[in-house]
């Protein structure tokens, strides 16, 4: 039996903190001692190149300009991927080690877009946000490069995020459409403007890559729209966007929702019939007082019986759960769906927030949580 | 003794000799906090690294809040606010600092992709003095001339996005929070604030059943004493205004506002005598910038149709969810659709009522810190006979 076919296979949901080495040689700079000792210490729990590969001994030597880009892309990749191994993951990627944000890089690849200033996200955090000036498009699929060196390095199993045409496009200003929209903006003119927008970024920029990803061989993909909750009246647009993605395309889906009223994309999310797994976000909501793991219910009460990427640690805080908590959670789980093998166990979401010491520990305490919860069923 | 009615200006009366068409009388105003810009973007990012002192970057907010305060001059807003460049989000500044609150977890901002730390009430809240006073932009506001304007959480709202964690029912808690408003609200008065503006964003999104309206009233009433002494204005936002159009024109306020882009004006139908309509026109979840000559358009309708006292125009949502340039841009729309307003006044000719009353002597208040020569009250002319003159007779802003 593969890691797959077993109960609970473990996942990783995005992207985990690049490691300092890295940012600072992605900006020309030479580590500094502590990034480069740093590296030491993650490399003797992550070995992820050999002692003898050149690029490490050039960066060792802080010859980041020999390494080149490209070769730093390679290794920061090659760190994530072995990172999320060697926590004895199932189910990996490389920690989205090259793609600067997840709303940022995919608009990048398009054209129709401007990127106008950064707005905040909340106290000092901000991102930098941009405009629909013009028809979407795009040039060349993106993420295929990421992808074809992943699938010549990995060791388990693969599976491609892709951040959801919902979410670029809720994140994104709508100058273009909405001004297509004649007299005063009201809510019924930018929905109507929104839905293109959506539609277009579906058909034009994501099935087109998602159609790349799976001729180069990728199974496994999982839309991102952690937006899709943002608007309680937009269900239906989430559904539309990722049907207009995935139409014609043959290979396993999953949508990752997070921080979101759940209950408000029902029944809508039930037409997004070739998802096969929905990934949410629980742990952040469950306390000793509340129940986070109660909206299973709805998959009960709407007779769907999909998988489920069960969130089992909060990717918000650095507490740390105990395998013991993350087994009952599992197994709590379990018990509202009623059949364990739709469980597949991740973070709520990308652990990207949390420093890698943290990461680390949040993501192998999963792994020993499924294993105690697997244990536990059978005996 | 009821206050003799106060002489009418000469200009008012010969404008009264003659007819014609009738200008709505528009105030402009920054109704929101005001994008960072890019140098304080990375500057705030840099202290969050510890690259940057706090000294640094706290010379860097006072830098920009003047700037903001010369965007809105040059403007000519009849208010400042400096742009609240330093808040982290709209109940922070007493989350932080308020004994009773705690800074809670990171919450949605209605439909955005902005959060804000949820305030927990762990006991019933008491005003700490001068606390959020410190945090106000004084020395650049009142170096302006301009009329200071604050902007402050509503009960209503605090109380809906608040996780209350004690025994007080919302109610309560709401009175509670009034009060401790209207002791904000003397103190900052005193150090020379003169527009108060409560944001109640919660009152359109999630509004009050017709039964909880009579508790959403009484929830107000320990502000009113403190706001009859001042100007004030209740801001709604992200939601339909005109439904709960007649409560919010019930509260103890003198210029209720409506966010146009989720308030079909076509819709707002009735406004008490009396009060004045602030209409957030430009609306932040777009980067297009607004026509005046549309706004115009619905300010004139809406003069015509509801009377107000005044129209405030501002931004409807906060304007803090565009970058700097272009809200910038979008500011600069509202002195064109003055001019706009000015240029082409209303077609239908009306009587015009007389002036406002100049502004009675007021409580006396404590004294300010800084004393400042009271600027002279334009006379403006009414548009309406029917127009019930403004409350107190106040000069508003």
């Amino acid at each position: 039996m593969s890691e797959e076919e077993r109960l609970f296979p473990t996942q990783e949901v995005g992207s985990i903190a690049k490691p300092l080495w890295l940012v600072q040689a992605l900006k020309g700079q030479k580590p500094s001692p502590n990034a480069l000792s740093d590296l030491e210490r993650w490399r003797g729990r992550v070995p992820f190149v050999p002692e003898h590969d050149p690029r490490l001994k050039k960066l060792l030597k802080g010859e980041v300009d020999e390494v080149g880009p490209h070769g730093l892309r390679d290794l920061g990749a090659l760190f994530g991927l072995r990172y999320l191994e060697a926590a004895g993951l199932d189910i990996v990627y490389d920690g989205e080690a090259r793609r600067m944000e997840m709303y940022e890089f995919p608009i990048r690849q398009m054209t129709g877009f401007k990127l106008l200033g950064h707005v905040r996200s909340f106290d000092n955090k901000y991102y930098l946000k941009g405009a629909c000036v013009g028809k979407v498009g795009l040039p060349e699929p993106y993420h295929l490069d990421e992808f074809e060196f992943l699938k010549r390095e990995a060791r388990r199993s693969l599976k491609v995020p892709i951040t959801g045409a919902y979410t670029l496009a809720d994140w994104s200003w709508n100058e273009y459409y909405l001004g297509k929209q004649k007299g005063w903006k009201g809510r019924k003119a930018r929905r109507a403007a929104q839905r293109e927008l959506l539609v277009d970024i579906a058909r034009n920029a994501i099935r087109p890559t998602l159609k790349a990803l799976i001729d180069r061989g990728a199974k496994f993909l999982q839309v991102d729209e952690p937006a899709a909750g943002t608007h309680p009246d937009e269900a239906e647009l989430v559904v539309e966007a990722f049907n207009e993605s995935v139409e014609g395309l043959d290979a396993k889906f999953a949508m990752h929702i997070c921080f979101s009223d759940y209950r408000c994309l029902f029944p809508a999310l039930l037409e997004a019939k070739k998802c096969s797994q929905f990934l949410w976000e629980f742990a952040n909501r469950d306390t000793p007082e509340k129940d986070g793991y109660r909206d299973l219910e709805l998959f009960n009460e709407f007779e769907d019986h999909r998988e489920i990427g069960l969130g089992v640690t909060d990717i918000h805080r650095d507490v740390l759960e105990s395998p013991e908590l993350i087994r009952d959670r599992i197994l709590r789980a379990s018990k509202i769906l009623g059949d364990p093998k739709r469980l597949y166990v991740n973070p709520d979401c990308g652990l990207r927030t949390r420093s890698l010491d943290v990461a680390w520990e949040k993501l192998t305490r999963m792994v020993r949580g499924a294993d105690l919860a697997r244990a536990s069923l059978a005996g | 003794m009821q206050d003799l009615p106060p002489p009418i200006p000469l200009g008012a009366i010969f404008y009264l000799l003659r007819s014609g068409p009738a200008v709505p009388q528009v105030r402009l105003g920054l109704t929101s906090s005001f994008p960072r810009p890019e140098e304080l973007v990375a500057a705030t990012r840099e202290l969050d690294r510890g690259r940057r002192t706090a000294e640094e970057v706290q010379g860097l907010y006072e830098s920009w809040t003047g700037r903001v305060v010369d965007l809105e001059s040059r403007l000519g807003f009849s208010t400042v606010l400096g742009g609240d460049l330093g808040r982290q989000d709209l109940f922070r500044p007493f989350s932080e600092s308020t004994p009773g609150l705690e800074v809670g977890p990171l919450t949605r901002w209605f439909e955005t992709n902005t959060f804000f730390r949820q305030p927990i009430v762990n006991a019933p809240p008491q005003w700490a003095p001068g606390a959020f006073a410190r945090q106000v932009p004084f020395e650049r506001l009142l170096a302006s001339k301009i009329a200071p304007r604050v902007i402050l959480p509503g009960p209503y709202t605090f109380t809906a996005l608040a996780d209350n964690r004690t025994d007080l029912s919302r109610q309560e808690l709401a009175v509670r929070w009034s009060e401790l408003l209207a002791r904000e609200v003397e103190d900052l008065s005193a150090h020379g604030v003169k527009v108060f503006q409560l944001q109640e964003p919660s009152l359109v999104v999630d509004p009050p059943s017709v039964e909880e309206e009579s508790w959403v009233r009484e929830a107000y009433e320990p502000l009113a004493p403190a706001l009859s002494q001042v100007d004030s204005v209740l801001w709604t936002f992200f939601g339909d205004g005109a439904p709960v159009l007649p409560l919010l024109a019930s509260l103890p306020v003198e210029t209720v506002g409506v966010d146009l882009t989720d308030t079909d004006p076509t819709r707002l139908t009735e406004l008490a005598p009396g009060k004045g309509l602030g209409l957030g026109c430009l609306d932040s979840r777009t980067t297009l910038v607004e026509d005046p000559k549309e706004i115009a358009r619905i300010v004139r309708d809406l003069f015509d149709r509801l009377e107000p006292s005044e129209i405030l125009l501002g931004p409807g949502t906060p304007l803090d969810l565009v970058p700097w340039e272009v809200a910038e841009k979008k500011l600069s729309v509202l002195p064109q659709v003055r001019k706009v307003l000015e240029g082409a006044p209303a077609a239908r000719p009306r009587q015009v009522a007389p002036a406002r009353r100049p502004a009675p002597a007021k409580r006396s208040k404590p004294p300010a810190p800084r004393a400042r020569s009271k600027p002279k009250p334009k006379v403006k002319l009414k548009a309406s006979s029917k127009r019930a003159p403004a409350k107190g007779g106040k000069k508003r802003r």
